[in-house]
């Protein structure tokens, strides 16, 4: 379109702004975070001793955190997810029941993360305690698979919306072509759904893994907030998020404000990484 | 023979349809779950006093969360206020020139900002805003949500700015309108919808957000006036009373809870609905 | 004779591709001329030219002059050429967002020109009367157009652009979209509306062609083939080319 040269101008302030902010934004939080990165170096990242009282600080503990409940929680997501999917955007498209299902999920994808937090712990945890008297493991209830189970939930709904949408774009033609040779309905899932929807799992996993990486509140209620390696699934532990939502408010040593800065630009890198590589692939498949 | 392999085959067809209806209850349970807890223990604690009082201590009478909710109005309100009309304005922008260079690099930003988890906001606010003013505010609290509101808006008003016809733009400038009146007056009027969806997207995000609002909004058991006080919003009161030993404060948490919960259904509700349209 | 357009050696290209190869002629007021000519041949690129709307394609350069009224209308703003030259498209496109009402008189809202009440409501009597459209809109006049059928919308899109009270209008396929009753009906009105107004219209329908216009011109390929009264170039044409054009629309 070809505004005058005034308007143009004026618009275009608005994205330059924009970008502005956002190069502040990189600058703030590498300079908050050099005094760290210059105090420990490399030796952060493999450092897994968080102890204030004897002035030790490594990040490993929390960047596997981090990792360990997102992974667990897309293991527990990824499946139920493409039921989900299945269910909404093969099964049963049309009708009432796809409508109710995509309800919840509607509904589900608006509860605030601090409310589900608060369900996680209340529900869920005295649960998964019970689970680990059975199991014979130390029943703290909070844990690191707490967490995840509380993640999966909530990545549950966007994953399942982006999965059923490339669901119902596998050609009519390919689904009734199998049909009409007698395969079952499964066997249309396995040799004709699935192949289709599978690059579109990816960039949901990728997309999820963004999301849930960065998930702060829900995770923090039921984690646990110990600052130590896991050594089992039950373990509580803590991650990069949950560190900074207990302890950034805590400390006045503004040298531990840097450490705490620095485990966030590794979260925020992590985040970048997969949230774009998630949009390049989802626009790939939706192309 | 073959009969054989279809009965098998029957057999897995429908364990699987089976094992699909018993996930898709699971997850309905789940979404049931957390209805029933937060209505059956949150609305025993609603009542006048619950919404007109302020916070107070464990085992106190008389005591409630007004100061929450109307903190929670105005770090949302001012967050609104700000970012709507820059979002429409970047919106506009990145739908006008979408070649232009700037344009492409605004584009990634604004894809980077979506990335961002939200507590990262909360810190570079912080470092903006606390550190300078020596104490927490709703207004730093304001611009840890508007970074996350902002993308949600651009997306929305970029997204309906381009599916406005090219013929209503056509029929507008034959008339002899300029461009820019175009703009304004043709194309916004008709891409309101996606705009109002974008904001309410948007808001219904930032009124559930605590992370960003840790270290900025900060809390208060105050009715505050000025934005360069901190205030507490709803979900930080969630926060601290269900993480709380006190059962009389874990009973206003539910509470709470179910006003918010009630208040973002209605919002995803809503826009699913001006989606639909 | 005064003339309304004159265009003179245009040539118009989209990046490498010629899609107007040298084009001249005159347009004449109170008249209705036909454009016709197969798809490709460039005729809606040049109504376009006519009001600048070309320019909204990428990477389109034009050559050559096109004056209205003896003025060049590249030397002026193009918002001042198109509040004097209005415009029907093919699909109808009434604002959505607006009345019927408001639609008519858009050219003066949107441009910011007032308009008393009183002065609104004569113009949108006027131009619906014109457009024939009056009786069946008057008592709706404030709901929005999205019920009017096709014909219908077209008509108010006609009001809309014969509101500005302009000295030409251009014509783009007006009914090719619509029905046949919707066309009749058109074409009738294209007729009485020549009075008040020079008309160019763009069409593939010869038999309108026929039955409307004053003048026609064939274009093929990006040229101006002929260009002559109606009557002589349907029952005698001078160029083989558009005999046999005519002769291969009339016999399919």
């Amino acid at each position: 379109m070809h505004h005058n040269r005034w308007f143009k101008f004026g618009l275009l302030m608005g994205p330059f702004v924009l970008m502005v902010l956002v190069v502040c934004m990189v600058v703030t939080l590498g300079w908050a975070a050099w005094p760290s990165v210059a105090e420990v170096g490399l030796g952060f990242y493999v450092t897994d001793v968080w102890d204030p009282v004897h002035d030790v600080y490594g990040g490993a503990v929390f960047i596997w955190g981090s990792l360990l409940t997102t992974g667990l929680a897309i293991l527990l997501a990824a499946p139920v997810s493409f039921a989900i999917a299945l269910f909404t955007g093969y099964y049963f498209c049309n009708g009432v029941l796809a409508l109710v299902a995509q309800w919840v999920l509607d509904l589900l994808a608006s509860v605030p993360s601090v409310i589900f937090g608060f369900w996680g712990l209340m529900v869920l945890v005295p649960m998964i305690r019970l689970m680990e008297t059975h199991l014979g493991v130390p029943p703290y209830g909070v844990g690191l698979f707490s967490a995840a189970m509380v993640l999966a939930f909530m990545m549950m709904p966007l994953m399942a919306s982006l999965l059923r949408d490339i669901m119902l774009t596998v050609p009519a033609d390919l689904k009734e072509g199998a049909l009409a040779l007698g395969a079952t309905s499964f066997e249309v899932v396995k040799h004709v759904v699935w192949p289709h929807t599978l690059p579109g799992m990816v960039s949901a996993i990728m997309l999820g893994v963004g999301r849930a990486i960065g998930e702060t509140m829900a995770v923090t209620m039921v984690i646990g907030n110990a600052n130590h390696w896991p050594t089992h699934l039950f373990d509580p532990s803590n991650t990069i998020a949950s560190l900074i939502a207990s302890d950034f408010g805590e400390t006045s040593d503004p040298l531990v404000i840097s450490h705490l800065i620095h485990l966030g630009l590794v979260l925020l890198l992590l985040s970048l990484v997969t949230g774009f590589l998630g949009r390049r692939l989802v626009r790939m498949t939706r192309a | 023979m073959r009969d054989d392999r279809l009965s098998q085959r029957i057999l897995i067809d429908r364990t699987l349809k089976g094992l699909l209806v018993g996930v898709a209850l699971i997850v309905a349970l789940v979404l049931m779950s957390i209805i029933w807890f937060v209505a059956s223990r949150g609305i025993g604690a609603i009542n006048w006093t619950f919404l007109t009082s302020l916070q107070g201590s464990p085992g106190a009478s008389n005591v409630g969360i007004v100061n929450a909710i109307l903190g929670t109005v105005m770090v949302a309100g001012l967050t609104t206020l700000v970012v709507i009309p820059f979002g429409i304005w970047c919106g506009i922008a990145m739908a006008e020139y979408p070649h232009h260079p700037l344009i492409r690099w605004a584009m990634m930003g604004i894809d980077a900002l979506q990335s961002i988890p939200s507590i990262l906001f909360g810190i570079l606010a912080y470092l903006w805003i606390v550190v300078p003013m020596g104490h927490f505010s709703s207004l730093s609290g304001s611009v840890a949500l508007a970074f996350i509101m902002l993308p949600m808006v651009v997306r929305s008003v970029e997204e309906s700015v381009k599916q406005v016809p090219l013929t209503l733009r056509e029929a507008s400038l034959a008339l002899g309108v300029s461009p820019t009146r175009t703009i304004m007056k043709v194309v916004i009027p008709c891409g309101l919808n996606g705009i109002v969806t974008g904001a309410l997207l948007g808001l219904g995000r930032i009124v559930g957000e605590t992370a960003p609002l840790l270290f900025t909004a900060f809390g208060s058991p105050f009715l505050v006036a000025s934005v360069l006080e901190p205030v507490q919003t709803m979900p930080l009161l969630i926060y601290n009373y269900a993480t709380s030993p006190y059962p009389d404060w874990q009973q206003m948490g539910w509470g709470a809870s179910f006003i918010l919960l009630v208040f973002c259904f209605i919002l995803g509700l809503t826009t699913r609905f001006l989606v639909r349209k | 004779m005064t003339t309304t357009f004159d265009v003179s050696q245009l040539r118009v290209r989209i990046g490498k591709e010629s899609i107007i190869k040298g084009i001249s002629m005159s347009f004449f007021p109170h008249t209705v001329t036909s454009i016709m000519g197969p798809s490709g041949c460039g005729k809606t690129t040049f109504i376009r030219c006519m009001n600048r709307l070309h320019e909204l394609v990428p990477n389109i350069q034009v050559d050559g002059t096109i004056s209205l009224f003896n003025q060049d209308i590249f030397s002026v703003n193009p918002m001042l050429i198109r509040r004097q030259v209005g415009m029907v498209f093919q699909r109808p496109n009434p604002f959505p967002t607006m009345s019927i009402f408001d639609n008519v008189v858009a050219g003066y809202r949107l441009n910011g020109l007032p308009l008393s009440k009183a002065e609104a409501l004569r113009i949108v009597e006027l131009s619906l009367h014109k457009a024939g459209l009056w009786q069946e809109v008057k008592d709706v006049l404030h709901r929005k157009g999205a019920f009017l059928s096709g014909g219908q919308q077209q008509r108010l899109c006609i009001a809309r652009a014969l509101a500005m009270d302009p000295s030409v209008l251009l014509l783009d396929e007006p009914t090719s979209a619509l029905d046949p009753n919707s066309t009749a009906h058109i074409e009738d009105l294209i007729a009485e509306l020549k009075e008040s107004v020079s008309i160019i219209m763009v069409t593939h329908n010869i038999g309108q062609a026929s039955r409307v216009s004053d003048y026609t011109a064939f274009f093929l390929g990006g040229e101006l083939i002929e260009y002559g009264t109606t009557q002589k170039l349907f029952t005698v044409p001078d160029d083989p080319r558009t005999e046999e054009y005519l002769s291969r629309k009339f016999g399919s």
